[in-house]
């Protein structure tokens, strides 16, 4: 029997949840841009008239439907499910940078207030699919990789628990054991460290880390060995735990990129349609 | 017109009721009848060993004793004064069930007037705990809105709480009443201690409920009314305690058994291990395929908890095929899908794990059980937001609890087959309406004496402060739970605020789903 190959997290991580969405986006942008493609053969392209200005409307409309996320919790939504909503931010958010290309007749701004917004729209545009990514491969990783799963707000009440719990253990230890706790395991258990390198590995550094566990085991009496795996595995959890808040504080933190820039884009496009309707 | 309910009245009535319930004297009991049938040398012991669950409890005139619908755990033993028992007409129909269709999530999709279809999915058991039949404790001359008097002597509320069937009839005592209530484990203690106690309950059960009981299971339910009275007479009642075993593969196959109450394992064994392939619970039935391919048993059954079935012998099941060619085409359509089934789950031991786990956990007492793809979910809390947007800003879980491979069991109520929480509620807060999924706490009746919250074998129901004040100047605690978003007629909001689809409701009966989902 033919083995099933195992898709890799990042193979994962691309895939899209709803691959019909993909296709009708790609059928979309593929009209849109043929569409420009016929317009600018018949015509000099202008993003101030005809077709050109539909796409600025297009453009503006979507970025106002995506600023509307928001409005997705039960009391003001009528429609739809939390994921119908997010499949149409992600989705029409893409549209909406295209048509703002198309919209430029896919040529670089003339003023800096063009340039203003065509690179807000591109990087609210791709902190946005980079949040997607990252939704999709942390909470695989820390599934995957961790047996420890916490809340974010109590992954600091849960360490002091390991230290007290830590604290405990070595009350009647021996000496070896309890310097060697003092000196090497207390001062790491009794903090969260975060790490950005629990994105690339969740189990990184570990074999590291617990080496002096190992080599001190050859140093204690047996009847405090089970002592010793005891702390180790606190101090295992502890770094499961580090891993948790840095994983989950990147996933709570990457909205800083992708939220105020979306904000001041919004304000910009504001802007944009007063000064064109003014004039 | 004010609805406002006192719940202080309501706390002082309960405090009351507990000064005047009172641990019974062994000198008083061994001398009551109940005990009678114990013999006489061990009596003394049994009584010792039975009264930690017997109360002596005192009800004013007009005090409700059992609330009809309510699931009881205690057997009412009437000492002194008169009981009333008002049996309504919906229950006393000929049918033995309630309509099921009340608004909320646990309507199916399709009955709910601007419903999705997907909403159904939203649940794992979409037709709610429907055909729940209700089995009456009482006697079968009170006729549909009519009443009784119960005098001292009778016995009152064994089946609903042997059963875990909801209770047939209202009771309320008619004056000063004194009762002994007996608690589940003293009733089983009692009916293991004395054969002329379990004679006589189990002749009550047939008396009273085996009829209804045997016509509400769906493949039995085309035989008439003569064949059912022999099988009222002829079958056998049975109980196990946990672990017990009941069948044991290999062995000749000779009775069908019908599910009363309680949690079987189904198992098979496979090289040196057992698989566990499903469970069964109070409805199920299992024999029907080893008895009409007239071969041994094909898988163990062992009681998960303590169990009672109703035991059918092999010659009244083959009078019934003989008899009724339309219920063995029926069973062979039911041998066919369940040997499918347990083909199915040989070949994948996958599905056994999860029922291993389910029956480790506890899981397999949820109706509709919240589990969380930690590999999809990023966290966001939007599921706990969005319960609490439904509840007035208090959320009715915590996501936090068991972990199973990439599952989260959050602590959310798993809206239990037998909600246990309901049994020690004094002022019948918590209720599941007959033939519905959600058990619902009303708030404006709850005293916040946390019996349910302490009851509750899965920590589900969370006591949480309020800002009313007790007259001793404490703060009010109420018991909360999840009530699946009973008003929300989008149905559950945490499944449905989900953005990445991680959270799910489900039935572990539905293991087909349950494979699908957790694979």
């Amino acid at each position: 029997m033919k083995a099933v190959p195992v898709p890799t997290r990042a193979s994962l991580a691309l895939r899209p949840k709803q691959p019909v969405n993909l296709l009708l986006t790609a059928a979309v942008s593929a009209i849109l841009v043929l569409a420009y493609l016929v317009s600018a053969y018949v015509s000099p392209w202008s993003p101030k008239r005809g077709l050109g200005l539909v796409f600025g409307f297009l453009a503006a409309l979507l970025f106002v439907f995506e600023m509307l996320y928001p409005a997705r919790r039960p009391k003001a939504r009528p429609f739809f499910t939390a994921r119908n909503w997010i499949q149409a931010h992600v989705y029409l958010g893409v549209v909406a940078m295209l048509a703002v290309v198309i919209h430029a007749g896919f040529s670089w701004p003339h003023g800096a207030f063009g340039w203003w917004l065509l690179l807000l729209s591109a990087w609210t545009t791709a902190t946005g699919l980079a949040g997607v990514g990252l939704q999709k491969w942390i909470p695989a990783a820390l599934a995957e990789g961790l047996r420890v799963e916490a809340l974010y707000e109590r992954i600091p009440e849960l360490l002091e628990k390991l230290l007290a719990e830590a604290d405990a253990l070595m009350e009647d230890a021996s000496d070896v054991l309890e310097r060697f706790y003092r000196s090497e395991v207390r001062d790491a258990l009794s903090k969260v460290r975060p790490s950005w390198s629990y994105l690339m590995d969740v189990r990184g550094g570990r074999d590291r880390a617990l080496e002096p566990f190992r080599r001190m085991a050859q140093f204690v009496d047996p009847e405090e060995k089970e002592k010793l795996e005891d702390l180790t595995s606190l101090y295992t959890e502890k770094m499961e735990l580090d891993a948790q808040y840095s994983l989950q504080g990147i996933l709570r933190r990457w909205l800083v990129l992708h939220v105020p820039p979306a904000g001041l884009l919004m304000a910009l496009l504001l802007i944009h349609v007063f000064g064109w309707v003014w004039y | 017109m004010s609805l406002r309910v006192d719940r202080v009245e309501l706390l002082r009535r309960y405090e009351r009721r507990l000064q005047l319930m009172v641990p019974a004297d062994p000198e008083y009991l061994k001398v009551l009848p109940l005990f009678s049938g114990v013999p006489e040398k061990a009596r003394l012991k049994v009584v010792e060993k039975v009264r930690k669950y017997i109360h002596l409890v005192e009800f004013a005139a007009g005090d409700t004793i059992l609330r009809e619908g309510d699931y009881g755990d205690s057997a009412y033993y009437l000492l002194e004064g008169a009981v009333e028992v008002v049996v309504s007409p919906a229950v006393a129909s000929a049918s033995g069930i309630r309509p099921q269709v009340r608004g909320g999530a646990h309507v199916p999709a399709a009955q709910r007037p601007g419903a999705r279809p997907e909403a159904r999915g939203m649940l794992g058991r979409p037709q709610g705990t429907g055909g729940t039949v209700i089995l009456s404790d009482f006697p079968g001359e009170i006729v549909p809105g009519g009443r009784k008097l119960l005098e001292p002597g009778e016995i009152f509320g064994e089946l609903s709480a042997l059963s875990r069937y909801p209770v047939s009839a209202n009771v309320r005592a008619e004056s000063v009443v004194k009762v002994m209530q007996i608690r589940l484990p003293g009733l089983r203690m009692l009916m293991a201690s004395s054969k002329e106690f379990k004679k006589f309950l189990d002749s009550r059960y047939r008396a009273r409920a085996l009829a209804l009981h045997l016509r509400h299971v769906p493949i039995l339910s085309a035989l008439d009314d003569k064949f059912i009275d022999r099988l009222t007479e002829t079958a056998e009642l049975v109980s196990f305690e946990p672990g017990q075993v009941i069948v044991q593969e290999g062995a000749p196959a000779d009775a069908f058994f019908l599910v009363r109450g309680g949690y079987v394992k189904v198992g098979v064994h496979t090289g040196s291990t057992e698989l566990a392939v499903t469970y069964l619970r109070r409805g199920d039935y299992a024999g029907e395929a080893a008895l009409l391919l007239d071969e041994a048993w094909p898988f163990t059954l062992q009681a998960l908890e303590h169990v009672e079935l109703v035991k059918i012998s092999k010659q009244d099941f083959q009078a019934i095929t003989n008899q009724y060619p339309k219920v063995e085409e029926e069973l062979w359509r039911e041998a066919v899908e369940r040997l499918r089934r347990r083909g199915a789950a040989t070949r994948s031991p996958i599905s056994s794990e999860y029922v291993r786990m389910a029956m480790d956990t506890g899981l397999i007492h949820g109706e509709s059980v919240l589990l969380i793809d930690l590999s999809t979910c990023t966290r966001c809390d939007e599921c706990v937001r969005g319960c609490a947007d439904a509840h007035g800003g208090q959320p009715k879980f915590i996501r936090e609890g068991i972990k199973y491979r990439n599952w989260l069991v959050p602590t959310a109520c798993y809206q239990c087959t037998d909600p246990v929480c309901i049994m020690d509620c004094p002022t019948g807060a918590i209720t599941r309406e007959v033939g519905t999924l959600e058990v619902t706490i009303n708030e404006p009746t709850c005293i916040g004496c946390s019996n349910c919250a302490e009851r509750c074998p899965w920590g589900n129901i969370v006591m949480v402060e309020t800002s009313e004040k007790r007259p001793d100047g404490k703060t009010v605690e109420l018991a909360t739970k999840c009530d699946l978003c009973l008003t929300r007629p989008q149905g559950p909001a945490c499944v449905q605020m989900c953005p990445h689809g991680s959270a799910v409701r489900i039935s572990f009966k539905d293991l087909d789903r349950v494979t699908a989902t957790l694979r």
